[in-house]
């Protein structure tokens, strides 16, 4: 699957990497890096990570 | 420039009559970012408070808070220090995750309609007398009774929570000391039903909230039965008396600006907008705080690891330097505000206040016209978490 984060909406608060580590993470100075293309076994964790996101800035845009 | 530490303003924050919204406080934000505290560093400014709140050398700063008044053990020690607001790291990471899914937006579209008809069903009761004590009448009621809606507990109860939760929070008083048998008696209580509420679930799950917490589960693991219970406690003892105050709050800011309290009712449509605009110019949390984990420098300032630093939410929403036309506007576009915090830590349950709070100032706007201060209010202290514990108006009957 492949992952868009909407950078005007994003404000690097970071529950994505809580939830989805694997797929986002915050570097040294506290932005957002994330993988754009996705494992579908990481579906549940991705969509863990959409529903946490406090201004939900996160979204599939190809769901498997 | 940064302004050398010595000759950056002060400011008294235990002092009872230290104001947010005052000319001390707008003036050291004129001067500089920051201002000396009798506790730590404030900071001030709208750019410096989004970068700090979210930055990786600060960590939440209230884990010491029952230590630095005297506190080292006990019931109410062993819960502070296992709540997630302090916990950092692993720790916290592993109870945010298996907490999250509870509070998905999505699950909270189908509590509207009772979010809704018990703001009516409280406007119902005072209407016809054209006045009411808005923070017994209404704030108090609404915000405990969401409450109960959300743990499933009959909102009959309602009071005992509201005694409850106002008990453990004496908690966040600096007489916490003197106030501590009473807070661990309120906090025994609250166990008690927390005990019973995940036994229910455990034995009976459903699709309501404290279900999805019993049942949660991530890669194994799940919470276990100390770990619900301190999380129920936080969701009880964070979620009432702020809710509470930002609506005592939201009502003194449209009180001041009657305008857009007739824009909101003309225009439903706004009542997330208001909630926002509200938080960002009058939020309950006026301050954020955070302590340095290491030395480090920031904007010409060197911060010593252990300094707490108090990040002023209420003076960064109204930062000139950030909103050039700060007052209340419905209708403009406003960069967000820090009133559920930011980061690791913020808000766990935003969702559930800005979803209860936004069906309710547009109802409010429609039903209660032109209202106005009626008599004697009485506040708490701005320092910390602030709002009316009266206020008395009256209105103009609406629908």
């Amino acid at each position: 699957m492949k992952i868009f984060v909407d950078r005007q909406l994003c404000e690097n608060h970071g529950q994505c990497a809580i939830a989805a580590p694997d797929v986002f993470r915050m570097n040294s100075e506290g932005i957002l890096e994330y993988e754009e293309n996705v494992n579908d076994s990481l579906l549940a964790d991705v969509e863990d990570a959409m529903d946490a996101c406090p201004v939900q800035a996160i979204f599939i845009q190809d769901q498997p | 420039m940064t302004t050398p530490i010595a000759e950056a303003p002060y400011l008294d924050i235990s002092d009872p009559t230290f104001a947010m919204q005052s000319e001390a406080l707008r003036n050291a934000r004129d001067q500089s970012w920051y201002a000396r505290t009798n506790y730590g560093i404030a900071v001030l400014r709208y750019e410096e408070v989004t970068k700090l709140l979210k930055d990786p050398r600060l960590k939440q700063g209230s884990a010491q808070w029952p230590e630095h008044h005297g506190v080292h053990s006990g019931l109410f020690y062993d819960w502070w220090t296992k709540n997630l607001l302090v916990l950092e790291g692993e720790d916290h990471h592993r109870i945010r995750r298996l907490l999250n899914p509870a509070f998905s937006p999505r699950l909270l579209k189908s509590l509207v309609p009772r979010f809704q008809a018990l703001a009516n069903e409280l406007v119902d009761a005072f209407i016809n007398k054209g006045e009411c004590e808005f923070v017994s009448d209404f704030a108090e009621p609404y915000a405990t009774r969401v409450l109960t809606i959300m743990l499933g507990i009959p909102e009959s109860e309602w009071p005992t929570i509201a005694r409850l939760a106002s008990t453990i929070g004496l908690a966040l008083g600096v007489t916490l000391k003197q106030d501590l048998h009473k807070v661990e008696e309120a906090l025994t209580e609250l166990y008690e039903y927390a005990e019973d509420l995940i036994k229910d679930r455990q034995a009976n799950p459903g699709e309501d909230f404290v279900s999805r917490l019993v049942l949660a589960s991530r890669d194994g693991d799940s919470l276990s039965d100390a770990e619900l219970r301190n999380a129920l406690v936080l969701l009880i003892f964070g979620g009432m008396d702020t809710t509470r105050n930002q609506l005592g709050l939201a009502m003194q800011s449209f009180m001041r600006n009657p305008d857009q309290w007739q824009l909101l009712a003309e225009r439903p449509e706004l009542g997330s907008k208001a909630l926002e605009e509200v938080m960002r110019i009058n939020p309950t949390v006026t301050w954020v705080t955070r302590e340095a984990v290491e030395d480090f420098s920031y904007e010409g300032l060197d911060v010593l690891k252990g300094t707490t630093v108090h990040l002023f939410t209420q003076s960064a929403g109204t930062d000139p330097k950030a909103f050039p036309e700060p007052e209340m506007n419905l209708l403009g576009e406003h960069a967000p505000h820090h009133g559920f915090g930011g980061g690791v830590h913020h808000c766990l349950g935003h969702f559930v206040a800005r979803s209860d709070m936004s069906e309710a100032l547009p109802l409010l706007a429609r039903r209660l016209r032109n209202p106005q201060i009626n008599g004697a209010d009485e506040w708490m202290p701005d320092s910390g978490n602030t709002g009316p514990t009266r206020l008395p108006i009256s209105f103009t009957k609406g629908e």
